[in-house]
């Protein structure tokens, strides 16, 4: 990978985790989206459209509400796209068992996006503060571009994430990646079959209707049969 | 004295940045009062600006998008306060009074029904490896949204604090639950896609894939217990390369 590439999927990263909180909220922050994104970035868009994919499912379920932070799966996402990338450039092992292992590894690394929101929120707290005096002070102008800075705090926030994801995931996954790929290679396509099921609980968990299991289990049902039939 | 359309769209225009500076103690203030500013600077001069300024940086809190119709409503009666007009209820009481319903309302309609809907939608695209998902997921997901920011910011300008009404006859949590059913189902059909083709590159039959109807139930039985969905996520991959181990 060049300079150029790793500048521009920084940005990607900024710009996508921008979007999770503080800006417009169109959903680029999402997986299905800032995966295949960042793929195209670094030239394999199908490498991102795979993680988007299960990565969005993972977390479908958690809602941003209020005061919670949720896992940063936008930065798992773009982080996780761009370790199953660079790794696919080294190792020649099937892309599946290459997703899986990056997935692994982004993942619990993505909890420190928790993290980083939370200092984030925390450091725009001191700002209402400041606010409060400018106010005092009659400088109106300063604090309306004061909202502003909270701006720079979630774009180092997502920034911070995502080099702690791609930086500190790089070092992992030469450390382990052959050894664990000669035990993943086997299972192949079920090691990503895997992050749909467990994802699809964990919407069934938190979706908060009645029937929520009987309808899932009545449409995989015939879902299936159709499919297995045709 | 109304204000001009010019700076409506520009409020509207920096309601996108409503949580540029979201924090734990006040929230969404520094948000609203820098959306509102340009058309407060223009209803009120010196003191009564700095009032105003210091009205709109209390607490508030609401869905990002539902800030729309409480956006338009709070101009409006800025405006009817700035002509010396009564009014029933202040523009502060007004605010705290809509923003946690509106902010439930929001949650269950965008965050749980929309945006599961769109997004299930758009996975069958990227299961069958098309890269119109993140097109399909955005348009989708955006329609109701962008809908609800432009049209939910208009109606409140022009009714005011009776907007509440608009939003209650929309019956909109209603209309949640209907989304999550929905998403419910396609989720249903999306794990069977994915789990068909999975048997399908493993050359198996397809009928074995309904045995992860009975693993999905248990994961939920298991996150019901309070398990988080790293932890699901690593023991299952280390079963999964057990049966595989021993198979081979």
């Amino acid at each position: 990978m060049t300079l150029f590439d790793y500048i521009t999927v920084s940005l990607v990263a900024v710009i996508c985790g921008l979007d999770r909180m503080a800006v417009c909220q169109v959903m680029i922050s999402r997986p299905i989206v800032a995966g295949p994104l960042t793929g195209f970035v670094l030239g394999a868009p199908l490498i991102g459209l795979e993680v988007g994919l299960l990565v969005e499912l993972l977390w479908l379920g958690r809602l941003p509400v209020g005061a919670s932070i949720p896992p940063d799966d936008t930065q798992i996402a773009t982080g996780a796209t761009f370790l199953a990338i660079s790794a696919a450039g080294i190792w020649n092992y099937p892309q599946p068992v290459t997703i899986a292992i990056c997935l692994l590894v982004a993942i619990p690394l993505g909890k420190s996006g928790q993290l980083f929101d939370h200092m984030t929120r925390r450091a725009n707290d001191n700002l209402g503060k400041k606010v409060d005096r400018f106010l005092q002070a009659g400088e109106l102008g300063t604090v309306e571009r004061s909202h502003l800075v909270g701006l720079g705090h979630f774009a180092i926030s997502s920034l911070s994430t995502f080099l702690v994801v791609a930086g500190i995931g790089s070092l992992i996954c030469y450390a382990i990646f052959p050894l664990l790929a000669r035990y993943l290679v086997p299972a192949g396509e079920w090691l990503l079959l895997v992050f749909p099921l467990i994802g699809a609980a964990m919407i069934l968990r938190s979706i908060n209707i009645n029937r929520s299991v009987t309808l899932f289990s009545a449409s995989f049902t015939s879902s299936l049969l159709i499919l297995w039939l045709l | 004295m109304k204000l001009p359309v010019t700076l409506l769209i520009r409020t509207l225009w920096r309601s996108l940045l409503l949580q540029a500076s979201w924090n734990y103690e006040r929230m969404q203030n520094m948000g609203v009062l820098y959306a509102l500013s340009p058309a407060l600077r223009f209803l009120y001069k010196d003191e009564d600006l700095e009032e105003a300024y210091q009205r709109h940086l209390t607490y508030f809190n609401t869905h990002p998008y539902m800030s729309a119709p409480v956006l338009g409503a709070t101009l409006a009666q800025e405006e009817s306060r700035a002509d010396g007009q009564e009014m029933s209820f202040s523009v502060e009481d007004f605010k705290s009074m809509i923003m946690a319903p509106y902010a439930a309302i929001g949650d269950a309609l965008f965050w749980g029904g929309v945006r599961p809907l769109a997004a299930c939608t758009a996975l069958f695209f990227a299961g069958k490896g098309s890269l119109l998902a993140p097109f399909v997921f955005l348009t989708l997901f955006n329609l109701p949204h962008l809908m609800m920011r432009s049209w939910g910011f208009a109606r409140g300008y022009v009714r005011g604090v009776s907007v509440v009404e608009i939003i209650q006859r929309r019956r909109l949590p209603d209309v949640a639950i209907r989304f999550k059913e929905g998403a419910v189902i396609l989720l249903g059909g999306l794990i069977a896609f994915l789990t068909t083709e999975t048997c399908r590159l493993s050359e198996i039959e397809a009928g074995w894939g309904l045995f992860a109807l009975p693993v999905v139930l248990s994961v939920v039985w298991l996150a019901r217990k309070g398990l988080s969905t790293l932890f699901l996520v690593f023991v299952s991959v280390l079963l999964v390369i057990t049966v595989f181990q021993v198979i081979t």
